[in-house]
């Protein structure tokens, strides 16, 4: 179980988190939703620790995180993996030596060994016939697939995703989404996505939290931010660009 | 008054917040050179890397290194051949533009190109990768970006300058031997004689000890700013700039310790 | 019956050798042209006003500092080395000065100088020029009648070749006093003896100048042309960055070897 307690973080004098709370158990598949620049890729930042928090704690399991130093965070993220949301691959490397990599490095697997694996994996998420083109001839969408085969290598009990649909066409949505559910379902991993897709919000999530000025503002299953009459959570899902809401930057 | 006074103000504050940058940058690059030595001793970085950077370095520098070489010998011998026909001292050709190529000029020069080629190169990839957040996937896999993505290049830069400072020497020996030969009507032995006649080994290994510490300085300040590159494409461009001025800075300052502390 | 054709691996390389030895060639004419262009608008008046003012204050800005820098070394480094060596062999320093003084005015003052200006000023003119190239500047210029080498190469054409007079005298001065230092507290040659200008000559100065304004042509010409090739987007920008200082750095010394040869050659029999 993961444990974000109470969490400030600032950037340059603003505070995007002002004592931000959440549980997230697991096998769920959680999602972390707000306007732009709430803090929710912060969140998910902090809880890898490459960002540090200003106050509070981040618990996973019985181990505390947040107060880590870099050497001991290791451990951590081959339990918690993260898709990045511009998928982050190593634009040096094809596909199959970009999710060979850590296999090489955590698995010691040697090379010959780690590039069969690789396009195994490269296979799970539909990428297998891409396996030798480099990530700058790809689209969007199979960047991030790949990015997904690459981040489970390391068998993680956690999957942390950073918008993974937004940017994508809605076919290529639509399948991350199924991925996504698949792994909690299947392998129980728990899934923690940022997201402002309202569809695969609604199609996908276990829970939903929904970030508004620095804090949790509403947590629940999807049936229950439906029937809310909160005005603010009302406005965000149906998508209106009016209301009582405050939207930094607008 | 008050307006001279202000210029002098303003001139002060301006020099120490140079100063400051300027320890920031220094202090920074030296807790870097800490970190590598670490992973240096004893040896541990990706060998995959270290391969790959090598020949791409080598592959990209050798034409420009080899064709500077060449000139330059041939520059070293013209400006010998000037005191050869007032002095009449056609012996000393070869031992004069060869202790300054073996000393100074080889390893400084050759420095010179390397940074600019592959110095600049590296910090403009490293900068692309920081900004496009390379660094930190590589951090969630639990991957040491120090030992998967500078070490290997500081000791690929390092061994690779040093590989092409000799070479680059030998180029320029040839080419300096041909052009006293084709300006100067001096004999390719007389040349020689000269030359190996009045230098011995220490010249030679003053050179490369030198163009090995440039190596580390060029390698420790491109993926430094290349690291710490803030603000998308433009710090990127930033970046290249500052760490190809903090190169040559480093060059002449490290060359000017190095002349004095050698033999 | 034909000949059998080489292997097509070998073919292969040939064409790529054979085409980059033609690219080169392209290159080399286009360079040319852009060369006399540049001269050409000189004479035209195309340019933004105060441009040339504004581009001199640029280039002495970025790299007063730094050539500053790197001459005194220079110079202390050079000193410390012809003592060192001077007495091994004669013990006799008195020359040390006024042959310095020689060889910094006719050889290093004009081409360490053009090398670091190639460095920090190509630089700065390729990624601007390239930038522009990049978000079609150069072609909204081109679309109200302005010719891009008068408007962006002339100017700075102008202020190089001044400025880098300017910088090389500057050079020459520090890198002779630095040596002068050095001569002084290491080997304890008397000032006077040492800031001696007397083995200087008309030869050696016109040999001097013509190498700084050659230099000073040479530079922004160079990076100038490849900033207007860039191509893409920022990694184009660094490519045309890196290619204009190699370029313009490799122009130096050319030029210098030439320049050098020549007034070896002319110099007949001694002076």
């Amino acid at each position: 179980m993961i444990r974000f307690v109470d969490i400030w973080k600032s950037f340059g004098g603003k505070a995007v988190l002002r004592g931000m709370s959440l549980e997230v158990k697991d096998g769920e598949v959680m999602f972390i939703i707000g306007t732009s620049g709430v803090g929710k890729s912060v969140t998910i930042k902090l809880l890898i620790g490459l960002l540090g928090v200003d106050r509070g704690e981040i618990w996973v399991d019985e181990l505390r995180v947040d107060t880590l130093p870099e050497r001991d965070l290791y451990p951590v993220r081959k339990r918690i993996g993260m898709v990045f949301q511009n998928a982050t691959l190593f634009d040096s490397l094809d596909l199959a030596e970009n999710v060979a990599l850590p296999l090489r490095k955590h698995k010691g697997m040697r090379q010959r060994d780690a590039l069969a694996e690789a396009e195994r994996r490269l296979a799970q998420v539909g990428m297998a016939e891409f396996a030798h083109r480099y990530p700058a001839e790809l689209s969007d969408g199979m960047r991030k697939r790949a990015a997904i085969a690459r981040t489970l290598t390391l068998d993680p009990e956690v999957v942390l995703f950073d918008e993974p649909t937004t940017g994508l066409d809605p076919l290529s949505a639509r399948r991350i989404d199924r991925l996504i559910r698949t792994l909690s379902d299947e392998v129980g991993v728990t899934s923690i996505v940022v997201s402002h897709d309202l569809t695969s919000i609604f199609s996908i999530a276990d829970r939903i939290a929904f970030l508004y000025q620095g804090v949790v503002h509403m947590v629940g299953t999807p049936d229950d931010f439906r029937g809310s009459g909160d005005p603010v959570v009302q406005q965000f899902i149906t998508g209106r660009s009016q209301g009582e809401m405050e939207t930094p930057g607008f | 008054m008050k307006a001279a006074g202000n210029l002098v103000a303003g001139t002060i504050e301006s020099l120490g917040a140079t100063a400051i940058h300027l320890s920031r940058e220094v202090g920074g690059i030296t807790l870097l050179l800490g970190r590598v030595l670490r992973c240096l001793v004893p040896p541990s970085m990706d060998g995959r890397e270290l391969v790959r950077n090598m020949y791409r370095m080598g592959n990209r520098s050798l034409p420009i290194v080899a064709l500077t070489a060449f000139f330059v010998g041939g520059i070293m011998v013209i400006q010998a051949g000037m005191y050869v026909k007032q002095f009449n001292a056609a012996g000393l050709v070869g031992w004069g533009a060869g202790y300054s190529i073996f000393r100074e000029i080889g390893p400084v020069l050759i420095a010179l190109m390397f940074s600019g080629r592959v110095g600049s190169n590296n910090t403009a990839e490293l900068g692309t990768m920081t900004v496009t957040e390379q660094l930190d996937g590589l951090r969630a896999l639990a991957i040491d970006p120090i030992r998967y993505l500078i070490v290997p290049r500081v000791v690929a830069m390092v061994v690779m300058l040093v590989v092409l400072t000799v070479l680059g020497i030998l180029v320029a020996i040839v080419g300096g031997a041909l052009f006293s030969s084709l300006l100067l009507d001096l004999e390719y032995s007389t040349f020689y004689y000269s030359l190996v006649d009045n230098l011995d080994w220490t010249d030679f290994l003053h050179g490369i000890v030198k163009s090995a510490v440039f190596g580390m300085s060029i390698s420790l300040t491109s993926c430094y700013f290349g690291v710490s590159v803030r603000g998308g494409a433009i710090g990127v461009g930033r970046a290249v700039n500052a760490a190809v001025v903090a190169a040559a800075v480093s060059i002449m300052l490290l060359d000017f310790f190095l002349t004095y502390l050698l033999p | 019956m034909s000949p059998p054709l080489p292997s097509l691996g070998l073919r292969r390389r040939v064409e790529r050798v054979g085409a980059a030895v033609l690219d080169g060639m392209d290159a080399g004419f286009e360079l040319a042209r852009t060369f006399g262009a540049t001269v050409r608008g000189v004479f035209r008046s195309q340019r933004p006003p105060g441009e040339v003012l504004a581009q001199m204050y640029v280039i002495g800005n970025k790299s007063l500092l730094f050539v500053a820098v790197t001459l005194g070394f220079i110079g202390m480094v050079m000193v410390y080395q012809s003592c060192l060596q001077l007495n091994r062999i004669t013990g006799d320093l008195s020359q040390v000065g006024p042959e310095f003084l020689k060889l910094l005015i006719q050889e290093f003052g004009p081409s360490i100088t053009a090398l670091m200006l190639a460095t920090r000023v190509g630089a700065g003119i390729a990624a601007e020029i390239g930038s522009m190239k990049v978000t079609e500047q150069v072609d909204a210029l081109r679309m109200s009648g302005v010719t891009p080498i008068d408007y962006l190469i002339t100017p700075r054409f102008i202020a190089s070749v001044i400025m880098t007079g300017v910088m090389t005298v500057f050079a020459v001065l520090i890198a002779f006093a630095a040596g002068g230092l050095t001569a002084a507290s290491s080997f304890g040659v008397n000032a006077n003896t040492f800031f001696d200008p007397g083995r200087v000559r008309v030869f050696d100065i016109a040999l001097g100048a013509i190498k700084t304004l050659s230099y000073g042509m040479a530079i922004p010409v160079i990076s100038g042309f490849c900033g207007l090739r860039a191509r893409g987007s920022s990694e184009g920008v660094g490519a045309a960055t890196t290619a204009a200082v190699i370029g313009s750095s490799l122009a130096v010394i050319v030029l210098n070897f030439i320049i050098s040869g020549t007034g070896l050659l002319l110099l007949g029999d001694g002076r």
